[in-house]
């Protein structure tokens, strides 16, 4: 019989290849696909996130251990589709038009993957009509905006303005953050919070969906 | 007393008789074109198309009348090819998005891709894949991860150092023709050599290669400083014995027509933490760091610049320690960064290039009172004892008010008492 606390430790530990592994056997044995994710999985990203806040790891560990998460929710999320499992919360997320930067967009998208919630990834250089258009079509209920650059910082507000332009506001809760970005410039811009790094970003999406 | 000796005073931990200005001096203390170019029409300078000498950035030139009206007492020495693999020579006009005459080097070729976004392409081949993009309205490039897939059993580090070479008789002639100018006007002179960064992610997807092999995303770089690190060390010691041998030869061609070395700009901070642990640091980078600035410091007169954006308090004792005598660009807004700590615990040991304001905040979205305000603290807790050299915090961004960075200018005037 599979030994589950295995996923945990590859998750945490950033081995996709055992990560992978452990969740086919599991699979071939029927273990349900709900309890691979919120009994090992989740706990095992929160842990990364907290080793990650107190300095125990870097970004490498995060990038390894997203990758070993993702590798695992690959062989899972079909398993879920069928199940009509209901994740945490749809997000969509992007890095504002005219900032082709990533890295931290694609981290708090994989964490937040691993926080149980269904990602829209929409890429880089996103512009405020495709954010509507994904949130809408998604049925989205967090919409997740990165900045780095200080010349791309006010195509936040452009797209926040967007999804009140098109009535959906008041529907989805938005998340900003990035290098230049501030919890005073996430207010200023009518932001609902401000994601100073991923793991704060899943605990602001967990408490926002919880709303 | 003249630029050169203000800079040199300052670097030895002296006062000299006011705050020595660095803009342009370097590719992270320059200036965005559309900014020099505002800031000629501030000074009511010859009115002219301004030459993007370093396109990646698009970092404007700070030409001979302009460094005289802001007062910059420091003179840049760069390599001959741009970030893009084509030589800064035989300037050509380009108009930007946003309608902006400037001049870029004959080399700088681009296309539009269906969204409207710029490519450029490495050496200016445009029969290579494109290494580079600015969006559509955009203000800078990013360069285009061209990642083979990678198979564990076949990377080899020699891949990852196709871009380290000795140094050509062209590349070295064009150094000393640079230097001996820069140090002919009198001002203090840091060059930038190349060669000795040792894993700066700017340079890991290599966009001045036209096919970079090895590994080149910039994900895939920071997992193998943890999952591979014989590889990287492997990297590491071969660029390090190449770059010695250029060293040897560079110093042997420009002497002490250089003040200032810039060794390397591998990032270590983020806004709020690191990339790395300080062990981490220790293990991975400082060894390498430490054998050139060991070689500089017994062979040359050089002082050695650091560049390091964000969060990075913790590393300064190792990189006192690997011999760095300068550090750049003293992001104050990141976290354990202030200036006051920074000054009182370790102002003895490394000169602060940069601090001077914030350009995440400050100085493109406040108010000139604002960036007085800033500019006028952090010049009083950095220049106490000497060991400062004014800049912004890395380069002046695109779009930041031009009345921002005159308010920014006239504090330092303000400080030192003086006016250009």
């Amino acid at each position: 019989m599979v030994d589950l606390s295995k996923l945990y430790d590859a998750v945490l530990n950033g081995d996709a290849k055992t990560a992978v592994a452990v969740t086919k056997e599991a699979i071939a044995e029927n273990v349900d696909p709900m309890e691979l994710v919120n009994k090992y999985m989740v706990p095992a990203m929160d842990e990364v996130g907290r080793r990650f806040e107190c300095e125990e790891y870097f970004v490498p560990e995060l990038l390894l251990a997203a990758r070993a998460m993702k590798g695992s929710l690959e062989l899972i999320r079909p398993l879920l589709v069928a199940k009509g499992a209901e994740p945490a919360g749809r997000v969509v997320i992007g890095t504002v038009k005219g900032d082709l930067h990533d890295i931290g967009k694609n981290l708090v998208a994989s964490m937040l993957e691993g926080g149980g919630f269904e990602v829209i990834d929409l890429g880089s250089d996103v512009a405020p009509e495709k954010f509507v258009q994904a949130a809408q079509e998604k049925n989205a209920n967090i919409v997740c905006l990165s900045a780095l650059l200080t010349v791309t910082m006010p195509a936040m507000k452009t797209t926040i303005d967007a999804l009140a332009s098109a009535g959906i506001r008041d529907r989805v809760k938005v998340l900003v953050g990035g290098a230049p970005v501030t919890p005073q410039y996430a207010k200023e811009i009518g932001a609902d919070g401000y994601g100073e790094n991923a793991t704060v970003a899943v605990q602001l999406a967990r408490q926002l969906s919880a709303q | 007393m003249n630029s050169k000796e203000r800079l040199l005073e300052a670097l030895s931990h002296r006062e000299p008789d006011c705050i020595p200005i660095d803009f342009g001096g370097t590719s992270v203390t320059g200036i965005h074109v559309s900014c020099v170019a505002a800031l000629r029409d501030y000074f009511s300078l010859t009115k002219q198309p301004v030459k993007v000498h370093e396109p990646y950035q698009m970092l404007g030139w700070i030409d001979e009348d302009l460094k005289q009206a802001m007062g910059i007492d420091v003179e840049g020495v760069f390599p001959r090819k741009t970030m893009f693999g084509f030589p800064n020579e035989n300037w050509k006009p380009w108009r930007m998005d946003d309608g902006l005459e400037v001049l870029v080097p004959e080399g700088f070729r681009v296309t539009r891709d269906a969204n409207g976004d710029t490519l450029i392409y490495p050496e200016g081949d445009t029969t290579a894949p494109p290494s580079g993009r600015m969006p559509k309205g955009g203000y800078f490039f990013d360069a285009i991860i061209r990642q083979e897939p990678i198979d564990e059993e076949k990377l080899n580090p020699a891949d990852n150092l196709e871009e380290f070479e000795p140094i050509s008789t062209e590349d070295l002639d064009y150094l000393v023709t640079t230097a001996q100018a820069a140090a002919a006007t009198g001002r203090g002179v840091i060059a930038s050599f190349g060669g000795t960064a040792f894993g700066d992610i700017a340079l890991v997807p290599a966009p001045f290669l036209k096919h970079p092999k090895g590994i080149r995303d910039v994900s895939e770089w920071y997992i193998s400083t943890r999952t591979r690190r014989d590889y990287i060390h492997s990297v590491f010691s071969k660029q390090c014995e190449i770059a010695l041998a250029n060293l040897e030869k560079i110093h042997a061609a420009v002497g002490s027509l250089v003040d200032v070395v810039f060794v390397c700009g591998t990032d270590f901070g983020t806004q709020k933490s690191s990339f790395c642990s300080v062990e981490t640091f220790r293990e991975l980078y400082a060894p390498y760091y430490k054998a050139v600035n060991d070689w500089i410091h017994r062979h040359t007169s050089w002082k050695t610049f650091k560049h390091s954006c964000g969060s990075v308090e913790r590393f300064i004792p190792s990189l006192i320690e690997s011999g760095f005598d300068i550090l750049n660009p003293v992001q104050c807004s990141a976290a354990g960064m202030e200036a006051e700590h920074l000054k009182s615990t370790y102002g003895q040991d490394i000169v602060f290039w940069g601090g001077g304001v914030d350009t995440q905040r400050v100085l493109p979205f406040g108010t000139p009172a604002e960036v007085r305000d800033q500019v006028l603290a952090r010049c009083k807790v950095f220049s106490q004892g000497g060991g400062f050299v004014f800049n912004s915090i890395h380069n002046i961004q695109a779009r930041t008010p031009v009345e921002n960075i005159v308010a920014m200018l006239n504090a330092v005037y303000e400080f030192n008492g003086r006016k250009p």
